[in-house]
């Protein structure tokens, strides 16, 4: 309470008129044009951005990331599958690089007889099946443990050390 | 460390671990034919000379029909049962890339390797109705098969070779 008799309801009036004129004045104010005024990027060039990174402790920062648990919720294989190795390999090295760690004629002939191995034990399948009226696409294409689900590991990733 | 997750294999990563077809295994059966016949000749050549040699007669073994029938099929069940008990896969398999392995995807055990190599003949016996298995069985099982309990996958990855493939290729420039 104010020593001052009276003085209590001055301030509650005065404060009362205050808010009424700051009202009147931000509604008279067109707060978009003011702004556009503003010359924005001679105010970003009085920042001096290199001293406040100084002042940021990165390290800090770093130590209260917990990369584990971002890496585990990575769908790899999902990020995997959106890249696209064919191309990859024909445009960059990668593709001389196992063209010289796996070439030779000998294991392109074999390829080659191989696949065409393949394409006609499919062709076979797929005559047997229509001739017997049947579909194979529920059955299994191989023993479980061969076609069991890979495990992926993920590497521990240690930023603080 | 977080436990691993697991993540299926993609579908397109080649023919790795499935059952390998009737034409595959055929070809790989025709050339371990040939390539069984070709050492059991040479071994016999070789055989045939070295007795010539220490005994100073003329002996020829390949006349003697017996011993040579004897001999062949001890040849071959040696041939086969051998490669497969080793490594689950003889040359002419080796060559296409498939292999033996028990049903629920194991190595076959030397058991199993004897089993399938007596029981193949069967197949054959039977007017060839033991191999109709490959055809018709979700797991394309022959009759040699099913007595050992094993099957033929493709060892071979489709991919890798695409790949392989696409690597020999000249570089595209890109646009």
């Amino acid at each position: 309470m104010s020593p001052v008799p009276g003085a209590g309801r001055m301030e509650q009036l005065v404060e009362a008129i205050a808010e009424r004129v700051v009202n009147l004045v931000l509604d008279a104010i067109d707060v978009n044009a003011l702004v556009s005024q503003v010359d924005v990027d001679g105010l970003v060039d009085r920042v001096d951005v290199e001293k406040i990174i100084d002042r940021v402790d990165v390290q800090k920062i770093i130590d209260r990331v917990d990369v584990d648990q971002i890496v585990a919720r990575v769908d790899v294989q999902a990020i995997i599958q959106r890249v696209d190795i064919d191309s990859l390999v024909e445009q960059t090295e990668l593709g001389t690089i196992i063209a010289h760690s796996t070439s030779g004629i000998a294991s392109g002939v074999l390829d080659v007889v191989r696949a065409q191995g393949v394409g006609l034990d499919d062709f076979v399948a797929r005559w047997v099946n229509r001739v017997l009226r049947r579909s194979s696409a529920d059955w299994p294409a191989g023993p479980v443990k061969l076609l069991a689900p890979v495990p992926v590991e993920v590497p521990s990733m240690d930023v603080a050390g | 460390m977080t436990s691993p997750p697991v993540v299926a294999a993609p579908p397109e990563a080649g023919r790795l671990g499935n059952y390998a077809g009737g034409v595959t295994r055929l070809v790989a059966f025709a050339a371990d034919i040939g390539a069984s016949w070709g050492l059991f000749t040479l071994g016999l050549a070789g055989l045939t000379f070295a007795i010539n040699l220490v005994t100073g007669k003329q002996v020829n073994l390949a006349s003697r029909q017996i011993v040579a029938l004897v001999a062949i099929i001890i040849w071959e069940f040696v041939y086969f049962a051998y490669q497969w008990s080793l490594a689950g896969k003889t040359m002419g398999m080796a060559l296409l890339g498939i292999r033996v392995v028990a049903t629920d995807g194991d190595p076959i055990t030397p058991r199993q390797a004897v089993i399938r190599t007596l029981a193949l003949p069967l197949s054959f016996l039977l007017l060839g109705l033991g191999f109709i298995g490959i055809l018709l069985n979700k797991d394309r099982h022959a009759l040699h098969d099913r007595l050992a309990k094993t099957v033929v996958v493709y060892s071979w990855d489709a991919r890798a070779a695409r790949l392989r493939w696409l690597a020999k290729q000249e570089p595209t420039t890109p646009a």
